[in-house]
């Protein structure tokens, strides 16, 4: 009945499932479960089946150290033949006699430190298991003749060298569109299978568009293609998507997804994790995308651009990667989010899982996790200044940078912090089954400007461009501030006009001339403050002046007492413009506290009057001393600054250091061995994420553990193939792009008619026979709406939009603000990647999206202007209600009704007419029509990538 | 057992989950793992299969009613009394008879999160700040902060012996799921019980989060998916639930006439696209939406409530209006089969129980807000027999210090804590594990949080280790201990 390997257990499991069904039907819910709790064990009657009872019990329990990847003490437990033969404490098991039999008193010890397996190691066996091992070896321990020993842990598929595999000749005439449909219509050849044909033109289009750019196409854009009569119609609608900037924003966030993207988040306003400005790192993934930086250049400069390009802070952005792990408490924390996910995102490996103790299924021994973490030791985050910051306190790209050659990484017992084994550190480095190429660390020298950031040359005319742009505030506020003023003093005018009629003129005096007083005092302040923000313009400039000057002085003459002129006056006139801002703060202060005491009541005098005094000495003090300005003025800020950290108290930042002159050159050694060609890893991993992405289910169903707990590929040929293909193409994403689009494995329908005899042999098509539908992701979903109602904004960059400014923005959703905290509500229905981790998106159907798209604030506005600019664009000659039935599905859905789809459409239309809310609207026709929009918004088929 | 309840009983096993559901039927929340699964053809899984929705072993409960005390609750002024720390207040501990407390081994467990939050050890002993007397047959010891818990105080099983290891406001999430924060996101107990068991109704979500929810971890399904974080609800049946009401004054009817078109344009795509699981499902998930956009507002009119009913829960008190809504909600979910329903009080900050200061104070107004409507929903559902068939837990993350900080308010506590459980086959009237004299540690019978949850999957018929996902390995601790002493 079946034919493939892996399904008959599926396909038995339902059948199974129905019955059951039907049993439980008749039953009352309390009578129905698998098996009570106090089940007993087996008796002695029931035979043992070795391979289905015990074997697994050995795998899952034991073998991961008496077996393929640790023999300890000599011992192997992967066959009954290995457990005869035993180890170092002779016979693990004595055919027939249960009690004489090692594994039976090591697995039932009382004694801890015999028991196996050892504490911190594993759960004892439960007591049913002992029964079961007991009564297999009373029966004879009987085990198949020709029993394989566990593979050699080494040899797993993944960490074997990647060779270009060649391409199958595929007898058939299948769909052969380019080599993958080879590797593809070769497993068909061995099931049986046969290919579902093309899609129709227009679900190719529209296709492309939602995969490539993440938005379906326009009316234009769609007729474009469809009318395209050359043969390669497909391929250039290929290329001219790859080109289009809107491919970058769209796979951006596919990697984002992968690598983690996270905004600043933590408590209140105290930053705990990532950083508020970590979207440029956001940006440089867009921009890379967009001029195809190849994979490996991404990834080294994800890890360790500031030692590679210590003097290009464009590329210094990459490292935003590491910088998100930043984590403000705990230095524990974010070394081992770092260590997971550069190993799960690059490599495919749970280098996290011998965090506690050797890895229980990969040869990675627990020093492993904490080599791979002294890579990343010595690294820590500041915020570098970028020629563009204008506004000083919310510039800066956050990037890494190694803050100590020295630190000292120390492999903590059980993986407890409070626990390091101090008196043997650890070096960074790989595991031994993967030194297929030194990974040599060598510290290297910075630039002079990378660890004195203040030496950047356009640092100053970043102060200067600061300074005027907080000038050209002040002055508007000033503006602003005088108008209101001015609009008072009218107002204020008119009404003593009016009250100079009225007969109490002689009363009111008084309080009049208390009134323009105060709208005098309130003038004199706005000067006041006006002045304050011109005097700190002239200080910096003045400053920037003195700092150029004096740059440009020779060393010797920089240890003269005295500068020479003109440095020497510049610093002076420097420092009497900083004194100047202190001067004009302290009037400020004094007539502040003038105005105070005049209001206050008599006996709250004697306080206001005692510090005005002091106040007053502080004035008079500013002023001599800006009188007497010397050589000495403050510096402008060194343009960057360390992110500050609390891992020894909670109380009070950690002590900053300055920026050491080397970096270790750790992070660099490591890059290299992750993106060298001979990795085995890498190139797998990268092919199986951009197969998973457009073809909706990955060739590794485990994308992010390639390791042997994880599912071998399905195709391990293609897989090899995709990633020899990325590897030799110089790591070219837009050519493995076109080579899996442009496949006919692509290209198919995603329909199953027709095909029963497939679905009868590969159900869950595994082998490709169709395409598999996927469920778009949110912000395809939410960019998608936008782009039909016409209102998308495409502008790419910058700041993330807060969670206040989402409803009202028509940015792509890429753009929208998402941490750990703060994710948009929209979004969050679908599905949105969680910023912990997301190496693929679920998939779910739930009543809650529908009612997002059916009730939310933005597919209600969506339909309204859809609904309009439907009704424009149809020549009202032919302005028939079926005209905007196929016109909706044109724009919508990329699609022409079939007549019963238009029936369906003009059946609602009636009976919305017929509905009392609908004939006493204003305009009912476009009600109506807004609702069937709204209808077409709620299909199946808009939220699917068919 | 009333009417309405025995149609609901029945109606248990029809409703199979996930592994089949393209082939019966849909679970109310879908089928992610049921899609994820179908396409990765289950090569490498061996034996595993989704959960069925059946219990493993015959449940003695049906619902959870998880009432959760944000902030941390001083174990000495609610249900553990300490009148040592009375006797010897102002004294540092050092210089009482118990000094040994602060033996540092004895201290070894917490995990600090932030270094030097709240690890300096409070030493001078804080005076109780409310009395205690004995209550009902079973004279179980209660702080006269809980008069109306007290009084039912013969229907809970109190464990004054819990421990867990996170001294910050982690320990909220380490409550809902067994793991410090410092160890990532996982599943909570809400979460599991979704992914094990079938749904009681198929008009109302089975999994509802009430109330201000702070802690650090918001999606109870993590790694179990989407589909089994709990639906957060509002009481207020103007607007209960996110996206909620058609926008723009769309009107119901209009509404039905759209979800019957997405039906009938599904039906008709079903000939070019025949056997589409994702269809169906999405055909089953508009229904769902129309019934819960209905049925839920509909839970939450209290209007058939009779005006005794409504007073019990103090929804005539300003004090404990909000909380008393929430119960008296929660009572009329159960009632209506909602399989987990959390109730999170005090939101803000850490948690409103943070009493580093005022402590006092604080907890007089907290335990004002909550004590009545939990007197009232415990008789509530012992009146109608539903206690039987429901847990209601009270629990919060961490006890506090039995000495003082500045002069009036307790610290973080993770040494011992105390949390209590009625109903759903849970013994009636009992205290269960103690405390040294001070409070400080518990010495007797511990149990570590997940201990709590094995509790209550044992009472729902759940084996958590036979929910378990491939590639997410659960340790012993994870898993926890059913505390067999306070089973009936």
């Amino acid at each position: 009945m079946i034919a493939l390997s892996d399904s008959p257990n599926n396909t038995r499991f339902r059948l199974l499932a129905r019955i059951v069904v039907a049993v439980f039907v008749v039953l009352s819910h309390r009578q129905i479960y698998a098996d009570a709790p106090s089940s007993t064990g087996p008796t002695t009657h029931q035979p043992v089946n070795y391979l289905q009872q015990i074997k697994p019990l050995l795998a899952s329990r034991c073998y991961a150290c008496h077996g393929s990847l640790k023999e300890k003490s000599g011992l192997r437990l992967d066959t009954a033949k290995s457990m005869k033969q035993g180890g170092e404490s002779g016979p693990a098991i004595v055919p027939g006699d249960a009690d004489a039999s090692e594994v039976i008193r090591r697995t039932t010890t009382d004694d801890i430190s015999e028991r196996m397996p050892p504490e911190g190691e594993g759960e004892p066996l439960t007591v049913q298991e002992v029964e079961l091992l007991r009564l297999w070896i009373a029966n004879g321990a009987s085990a198949p003749d020709d029993e394989k020993p566990e593979p050699d842990a080494r040899q797993h598929w993944s960490f074997r060298p990647r060779v270009r595999p060649s391409v199958p000749q595929v007898s058939r005439d299948a769909q052969l569109r380019n080599p993958i449909d080879s590797f593809i219509a070769d497993q068909f050849d061995r099931y049986g299978l046969v290919a579902q044909p093309e899609a129709s033109r227009s679900v190719l289009i529209r296709r492309l568009y939602l995969d490539l750019v993440g938005v379906p196409p326009t009316t234009d854009e769609f007729d474009r293609c469809f009318s395209d009569v050359s043969a390669q119609w497909y391929e250039a609608l290929v290329d001219r998507l790859l080109i289009d900037p809107r491919h970058a924003d769209r796979w951006a966030r596919h990697w984002m997804d992968i690598w983690r993207y996270a905004d600043g988040s933590g408590l209140g306003t105290e930053l705990r994790t990532s950083h508020d400005n970590v979207w440029h790192w956001r940006d440089w993934i867009v921009e890379s995308l967009k001029s195809d930086v190849p994979y490996d250049e991404m990834v080294r400069q994800m890890l360790a651009a500031d030692e590679i390009y210590p003097d290009d802070l464009q590329k210094v952005r990459a490292t935003g990667f590491l910088a998100r792990n930043y984590s403000r408490f705990s230095r524990t924390q974010w070394m081992e989010e770092t260590v997971e996910h550069v190993g799960k995102g690059f490599l495919g490996m749970t280098f996290n899982c011998a965090r506690c103790h050797d890895h229980k299924y990969d040869p990675i021994e627990q020093v492993d996790y904490y080599k791979m973490r002294a890579f990343f030791e010595p690294y820590l985050v500041r915020v570098d200044l970028l020629p563009s910051d204008v506004d000083l306190s919310r510039g800066g790209v956050p990037r890494v940078y190694d803050a100590s050659l020295t630190v000292p990484t120390y492999l903590l017992v059980r993986g407890q912090e409070n626990n390091p084994l101090r008196e043997n550190p650890v070096q960074p480095g790989v595991p031994r089954i993967f030194e297929f190429m030194t990974c040599a660390v060598e510290p290297l020298q910075l630039p002079t400007e990378a660890y004195q950031p203040e030496r950047r040359p356009w640092l100053l005319d970043v102060h200067l461009q600061s300074a005027k742009a907080k000038l050209a505030t002040a002055e508007s506020a000033a503006r602003q501030a005088q108008q209101e003023l001015a609009e008072k003093k009218v107002k204020q005018k008119a009404e003593e006009n009016i009250e100079k009629k009225a007969e109490k003129r002689a009363e009111k005096e008084s309080t009049d001339e208390n009134k323009s007083n105060d709208l005098d005092v309130e003038e004199a302040f706005i000067g006041l403050r006006l002045a304050i923000a011109q005097a700190e313009f002239v200080s910096v400039e003045r400053r920037v002046a003195a700092t150029i000057a004096r740059k440009a002085l020779s060393s010797g003459e920089l240890t003269e007492g005295i500068l020479p002129e003109p440095a020497h006056s510049q610093a002076l006139a420097a420092c009497q413009a900083e004194r100047q801002v202190t001067v004009l703060q302290a009037q400020y202060a004094v007539e502040e506290a003038e105005q105070k005491l005049k209001s206050a009541e008599p006996d709250k005098k004697k306080p206001i009057e005692e510090s005005l005094a002091t106040l007053r000495e502080s004035l008079a003090k500013a002023i001599l001393e800006r009188d007497q300005p010397t050589e000495q003025f403050s510096g402008l800020g060194g343009g960057a600054t360390r992110v500050e950290t609390r891992f020894i108290n909670n109380q009070g930042p950690d002590p900053v250091e300055e920026f050491p002159t080397q970096s270790s050159g750790r992070r660099t050694a490591l890059a290299r061995w992750i993106t060298d060609p001979t990795n085995p890893l890498t190139a797998r991993v990268a092919a199986n994420h951009f197969w998973a992405r457009h073809m909706g289910a990955p060739l590794v169903a485990t994308t992010f553990e390639f390791g042997r707990k994880g599912t071998p590929p399905s195709h391990p040929e293609l897989l090899d193939w995709l990633a020899s293909e990325l590897v030799e193409s110089g790591w070219s994403m837009k050519h493995l792009h076109r080579m899996i689009v442009t496949s006919a494995a692509y290209r198919r329908t995603t329909s199953v008619a027709g095909a029963q005899a497939n679905l009868q042999k590969d159900p869950d098509n595994r082998y490709w026979w169709r395409r598999t539908p996927i469920r778009l992701e949110s912000q395809v979903i939410r960019d998608s709406i936008l782009a039909i109602s016409g209102e998308i904004d495409f502008t790419q960059g910058g700041q993330p939009i807060a969670s206040e400014n989402q409803a009202a923005s028509t940015r792509r959703s890429v753009y929208f603000v998402h941490s750990g905290n703060d994710r948009n509500l929209f979004l969050s229905m679908f599905d949105d990647a969680s910023a912990i981790e997301c190496y693929r998106r679920d998939e779910s159907i739930v009543p809650q999206q529908a009612l997002a798209l059916s009730n939310s604030r933005l597919v209600y506005d969506a339909s309204l202007r859809i609904a309009e600019r439907l009704t424009a664009s149809i020549p009202p000659a032919e302005h028939t209600e079926t005209d905007f039935i196929r016109a909706a599905f044109r724009l919508v859905l990329n699609t022409e009704p079939s007549r019963e789809e238009l029936l369906a459409c003009s059946d609602a239309m009636a009976t919305w007419h017929s509905l009392p809310d609908v004939a006493q609207d204003a305009r009912p026709d476009f009600r109506c029509r807004c609702n069937l929009v709204r209808t077409l918004l709620n299909d199946n088929d808009f939220v699917t990538l068919r | 057992m009333n009417e309405k309840r025995h149609a609901m009983a029945r109606r248990v096993p029809a409703v199979p989950r996930r592994a089949f559901l393209a082939d019966v039927g849909w679970g109310f929340t879908g089928l992610v793992m049921g899609a994820m699964l179908q396409r990765e053809g289950r090569a490498n899984v061996g034996a595993w299969a989704p959960p069925t929705g059946q219990p493993h072993f015959a449940p003695k409960a049906k619902s959870v009613i998880w009432l959760f005390m944000n902030g941390g609750v001083s174990q000495m002024e609610s249900f553990d009394p300490k009148p040592m720390i009375t006797k010897y207040a102002g004294k540092s501990i050092s210089e009482t008879p118990f000094a040994d407390v602060q033996n540092p081994k004895k201290l070894a467990d917490v995990r600090e999160f932030a270094k030097g939050q709240n690890t300096t050890q409070r030493n001078t002993l804080y005076p109780l700040q409310i009395g205690f007397r004995k209550h009902g047959e079973s004279g179980i010891e209660v702080s006269d902060w809980f008069p109306h818990i007290a009084r039912n105080i013969d229907k809970i099983s109190i464990v004054r012996s819990m421990w867990t290891t996170d001294n910050d406001h982690g320990a909220q999430t380490q409550f809902h799921t067994g793991r410090h924060m410092l160890d990532g996101q996982f599943p909570t107990l809400g979460g599991w019980v979704h992914y094990g068991l079938g749904n009681l109704n198929d008009n109302l979500p089975q999994f509802i989060s009430i109330g201000a929810r702070e802690y650090w971890n918001r999606r109870d399904g993590s790694y179990l998916g989407p589909a089994h974080d709990a639906v957060p609800l509002r009481i207020d049946p103007e607007n209960p639930l996110d996206f909620g009401r058609p926008e723009g004054g769309v009107a119901i009817a209009e509404q039905q006439v759209s979800y019957d078109l997405v039906k009938r344009l599904s039906g008709l795509r079903g000939v070019e696209y025949p056997s589409d699981p994702a269809m169906a499902a999405r055909i089953a998930s508009y229904e769902l939406a129309f019934k819960m956009q209905h049925s839920i507002p509909r839970v939450l009119d209290f209007s058939d409530e009779t005006a005794e009913t409504k007073a019990k829960y103090g929804l005539d008190l300003p004090h404990c209006k909000e909380f008393g809504t929430q119960l008296l909600a929660a009572r009329r979910f159960v009632e209506r089969g909602v399989r987990f329903i959390q109730v999170q009080h005090g939101g803000g900050g850490a948690g409103q129980w943070d009493a580093h200061g005022g402590l006092k104070g604080n907890h007089e107004k907290n335990s004002l807000a909550v004590d009545q409507p939990i007197g009232a929903l415990l008789e509530d559902l012992d009146r109608s027999g539903l206690l039987d068939e429901t847990i209601v837990l009270f629990a919060t993350e961490f006890g506090r210090t039995p000495g003082a900080q500045g002069s009036d308010g307790r610290d973080h506590h993770p040494f011992a804590f105390s949390v209590w459980m009625a109903g759903g086959g849970i013994k009636r009237g009992v205290v269960h594990g103690a405390t040294d004299e001070l409070g400080f540690h518990a010495v007797e019978n511990r149990h570590y949080v997940t201990d709590i949850h094995a509790t209550i999957l044992q009472q729902l018929g759940l084996d958590s280790r036979k929910i378990e996902v491939p590639g997410r390995k659960r340790l012993a601790i994870d898993h926890g201990v059913p505390i067999t002493e306070i089973i009936a």
